[in-house]
């Protein structure tokens, strides 16, 4: 089995059009999810907390913001703003809603929508206001959300201390863990659900940006004007975006709260983490979705590289003070160097390995 | 043969500068009109306002029996007008397939969430719609850059591929803002083909802005002639090349 | 209806505002000359005036810090402009844009790593011995009978500054060759090159002098609200005022900061009680800002963006 390109040819537009064209690359995905569901699972608790869980949050998140602002070229700075609806949602649904129609899988949907609402409402400006001026809009969403959260008792349940943990209960969703005799609270089990959600909407999003819908998108990124005189609604593929953007974000906010921290703290949604994702999604590059994920994987482990690092070989010399600085320093510089060097981040950069790759020995 | 598009008494002021100054025309439906004239004359801003992308303070343009001063572009793309325009306004961030695909979005109705899914009407839409701009890739000779991004392309095929995306639309009317600008002459020759064969064979009406007077007098069965946002000359391309003032408009005679 | 107080919540507020303007006026600087938006605006106060108090603090006397934190900044545009910004030249605003939102982290992360993560208060009277910096406030209603309010002085003295900075700010920019070439090179790059004018001397110009800028802002802040990372938030507030105004305007930077600060002061007592909550100055500004963009989308003064198609 060699991995060959040449001699792929395809007979129809539906094989044109596959994800996967390469029988190869098929088997690999197969392996893959399998890998994913079978044995991924298996690993310690450690890992799949601190490392896989999270980033498949992040990662989600920078698909959302990736939707927004690199394929529609609408700047956002409101990530974690909706976030934080979609883990407020969540828990609230949970909450309040009757056990026999809300389960966490359902709760993530709904919370999704009412991002992806609240989305559209910040997202009206955009119509009027373009470039860095939109800005204003995005950052006005952070700040209100984070804002109304934390004046309204009610949706944490009155909890004094500001921060709720999720009750075991809200993870048995249809009697699973009872049917099949696993701790739903656990981990493997959440990681479960995390991983499926992920895959699934980043299968959507991978079939948007091919989409009409996903062209439409660019094209109020690259030529708005001829976009409108070709017929397509600005406005109405701004709001979409928005919304189908937020949407993911929300559901990132949940899976966030819910898979991973096991909290509902309006901490984690700060401005912060809305700067967090846009680095994550600009080191993976804009407009490409597996960069979104190269993005996060790299950002968020390195952070936990540069503490391990100091605490084993450097005997715990840094504190999380050095840590965090110098880690800032880094991005900061790496951003930079990237800009410079590659601006298509990651994503650009595998394209150019692969090209290479293909090519070699032969330089060129 | 009737009208398809009637431009009567059109002025449009930018501020205190008259970019028109009360312009009619006619152009009859499946012809070619070539409007002409120095630079400033008002030839792309005569363009935008048939399409609705200005908006003139007086005067209508009444296109397939419709007379209005303003038109929405949208609207104007839903009515079957098509264009290109003077400095390209391709997507940069897409491939010459996709730059034309975008072309079609009138024909696609499925809903985002199906086209998310890749499921039913969206793969179904996407087939057909592949067909018909592949049909249009194959008219224009541009099979083998199918896939290139069109940032990566020189500029005359750039002005194909967006030829192209007017065309895909199935347009009634196609508004061409000097198509053959900064093409070499073998580029000309087949661009001048090209819409000869989109006009004889389809039948599609065409408006375009163009410089070359070879080209103007070889393909266009009619001729305005601009000059400082006025029209000074109007008919068959002899009687036009053969007007006093059209001469002197373009010898530079000081008015 | 006080109006004494409403007059003393006005005046506060236009203070308020002037700090505002402070900051935006570097924002405005930048992007009047180069289209760049620089996010690092506000990690250029912190250092600044990070460097300068640690100086201070350490017994290096008042005119000597601040001469050789002005140096700092200096060098610091220059080799921003240099190492950043010209090799993205040719690369389009949004990239730009990311290049200071890495810088802004960059110097977040440099500054206290080099100095380090304290408040440090600071009180700049007790350095100059002018009588408008004494932190004493003044009575308006010794000098104008019926006018009960307190002013601080302080405050006076950083709209003094302001207020001078903006007049040579905007002399430059209209009246001097340099201004020109700056106004010039913000419309076109490729442009102003064609013509001759020097990229690169412009810019290192541009983000030297932006660096002593946000030294004086720093300082002035710092008096406020002490030296720390909590500056940067501060700061942020900047964005709905520069925003408001127009990105390209310094007279704009300065009626923005006004109308915020106003705004920002009146909302908080009046409106308060309307939403609820306390700390709606959280997300007010902001909001006065999106409404204001809607029905101006390029804010007061900013240049309307004309696409020619």
């Amino acid at each position: 089995m060699i991995y060959r390109e040449t001699g792929n040819f395809v007979t129809n537009y539906f094989k044109d059009r596959e994800i996967f064209p390469l029988k190869f690359d098929k088997i690999i995905v197969i392996i893959g999810l399998l890998f994913l569901y079978l044995y991924v699972p298996t690993t310690s608790e450690y890992t799949l907390s601190a490392h896989v869980v999270p980033i498949l949050a992040v990662g989600l998140a920078t698909v959302g913001l990736n939707i927004l602002t690199g394929l529609t070229g609408q700047l956002s700075l409101g990530t974690a703003g909706f976030m934080c609806v979609g883990a407020f949602s969540t828990y609230n649904l949970m909450l309040r809603m009757p056990e026999d129609f809300m389960s966490l899988p359902v709760a993530l949907l709904f919370s999704g929508i009412f991002a992806g609402i609240v989305g559209v409402i910040f997202g009206l400006p955009a119509i009027r206001i373009k470039g860095f001026y939109l800005l204003v809009s995005t950052l006005a969403a952070q700040y209100f959300v984070w804002w109304f959260f934390n004046s309204y008792a009610w949706f944490l349940n009155y909890e004094t201390s500001g921060v709720v943990a999720i009750p075991p209960k809200m993870y048995d969703y249809w009697g699973l863990g009872n049917l099949l005799g696993i701790d739903m609270q656990g981990y493997p089990a959440r990681y479960v659900l995390a991983l499926t959600v992920c895959l699934a909407l980043t299968y959507f999003a991978k079939n948007l940006l091919r989409s009409n819908t996903g062209r439409n998108f660019m094209s109020v990124r690259d030529r708005d004007i001829a976009a409108s005189v070709m017929g397509i609604s600005v406005p109405r593929t701004k709001l979409l975006a928005f919304f189908v953007s937020c949407f993911y974000c929300g559901v990132a906010g949940g899976l966030y709260s819910f898979c991973y921290i096991g909290n509902v703290d309006l901490m984690i949604y700060e401005i912060d983490r809305s700067f967090t994702i846009l680095f994550m999604l600009i080191i993976g590059g804009l407009g490409s979705i597996s960069g979104s994920w190269l993005g996060a994987i790299f950002v968020y482990e390195f952070l936990i590289v540069f503490t391990w690092v100091g605490d084993t070989i450097f005997q715990g010399a840094f504190n999380t003070a050095v840590v965090e600085n110098v880690s800032n320093m880094v991005y900061g510089v790496f951003i930079i160097a990237l800009l410079i060097r590659e601006p298509g981040g990651f994503a650009a950069l595998w394209a150019t390995t692969k090209q290479k790759l293909r090519m070699w020995p032969y330089p060129h | 043969m009737t009208d398809i598009l009637k431009v009567e008494n059109v002025t449009l002021t930018f501020g205190g500068v008259k970019a028109i100054t009360d312009i009619s025309f006619n152009v009859r439906e499946g012809e070619i009109c070539a409007v002409i004239g120095p630079n400033g004359a008002g030839k792309s801003s005569m363009l935008n306002v048939i399409n609705g992308v200005y908006l003139p303070q007086i005067g209508t343009v009444t296109y397939d029996g419709v007379e209005r001063r303003t038109i929405n572009p949208r609207d104007a793309a839903i009515a079957g007008m098509a264009r290109t325009f003077q400095n390209i306004a391709l997507f940069q961030g897409m491939t010459v397939l996709e730059n034309i695909m975008t072309g079609r979005n009138l024909f696609m109705k499925s809903s985002w969430l199906e086209q998310g899914l890749n499921i039913g009407r969206a793969r179904k839409e996407e087939k057909e719609n592949r067909l018909a701009v592949e049909k249009v890739i194959k008219f224009l000779q541009i099979e083998s850059i199918r896939k290139t991004p069109v940032s990566k392309l020189p500029y005359g095929l750039q002005k194909r591929v967006e030829l192209g995306r007017a065309l895909v639309a199935e347009p009634k009317i196609l508004l061409l803002d000097e198509p053959m600008a900064g093409m070499n002459l073998e580029e000309k020759a087949d661009m001048s083909c090209f819409i000869l064969e989109i006009n004889k064979e389809q039948g599609i009406t065409t408006v375009m802005i163009e410089h070359d007077m070879g080209v103007v007098m070889d393909i266009s069965d009619h001729v305005v002639v601009l000059d400082y946002g006025k029209k000074i000359g109007d008919g068959t391309p002899s009687e036009v090349m053969s007007n006093q003032d059209v001469i002197d408009a373009y010898l530079g005679v000081s008015h | 209806m006080d109006w004494v107080y409403l007059i003393e919540v006005l005046v506060g507020g236009l203070m308020s505002g002037v700090m505002y303007s402070l900051v935006a006026i570097g924002f405005v600087l930048i992007y009047k000359s180069s289209g760049i938006f620089n996010f690092a605006q506000g990690t250029m106060l912190l250092f600044a005036s990070l460097t300068f108090v640690k100086m201070t603090e350490n017994g290096i006397d008042f005119w000597t810090s601040l001469f050789i934190a002005a140096g700092i900044m200096v060098i610091f545009g220059i080799a921003t402009e240099r190492y950043v910004i010209r090799p993205l030249a040719n690369q389009d605003l949004l990239a730009l844009f990311m290049a200071t939102v890495g810088l802004a982290t960059f110097q977040e992360g440099f500054s206290q790593f080099v100095w380090d993560s304290d408040v440090h208060g600071l009180q700049m009277s007790k350095f100059l011995d002018i009588g408008l910096l004494d932190p004493a406030p003044i009575f308006m209603s010794d000098h104008i009978p019926w006018l009960d309010i307190l002013i601080p002085k302080f405050d006076i003295f950083a709209s003094l500054v302001a207020g001078s900075l903006i007049v040579v700010l905007a002399f430059f920019f209209q009246k001097t060759k340099t201004g020109l070439s700056l106004r010039a090179v913000s419309d076109d790059h490729m442009a102003a090159m064609a013509v001759g004018i020097p990229l690169q001397t412009v810019w290192a110009v541009v983000w030297a002098v932006t660096g002593v800028i946000a030294l004086v802002a720093g300082l002035l802040w710092a008096e406020r609200v002490s030296v720390s990372f909590t500056l940067i938030e501060a700061v942020m507030k900047a964005l709905p005022v520069i925003l408001i105004g127009g990105l390209t305007s310094i007279p704009g930077a300065i009626v923005g900061g006004l109308v915020i600060g106003v705004g920002e002061k009146l909302g908080e007592i009046y409106l308060a009680d309307v939403f609820g909550g306390q700390g709606i100055e959280l997300w007010f500004a902001y909001f006065m800002a999106l409404i204001f963009l809607i029905f101006r989308p390029q804010g007061m003064f900013g240049e309307k963006l004309i696409e020619r198609v």
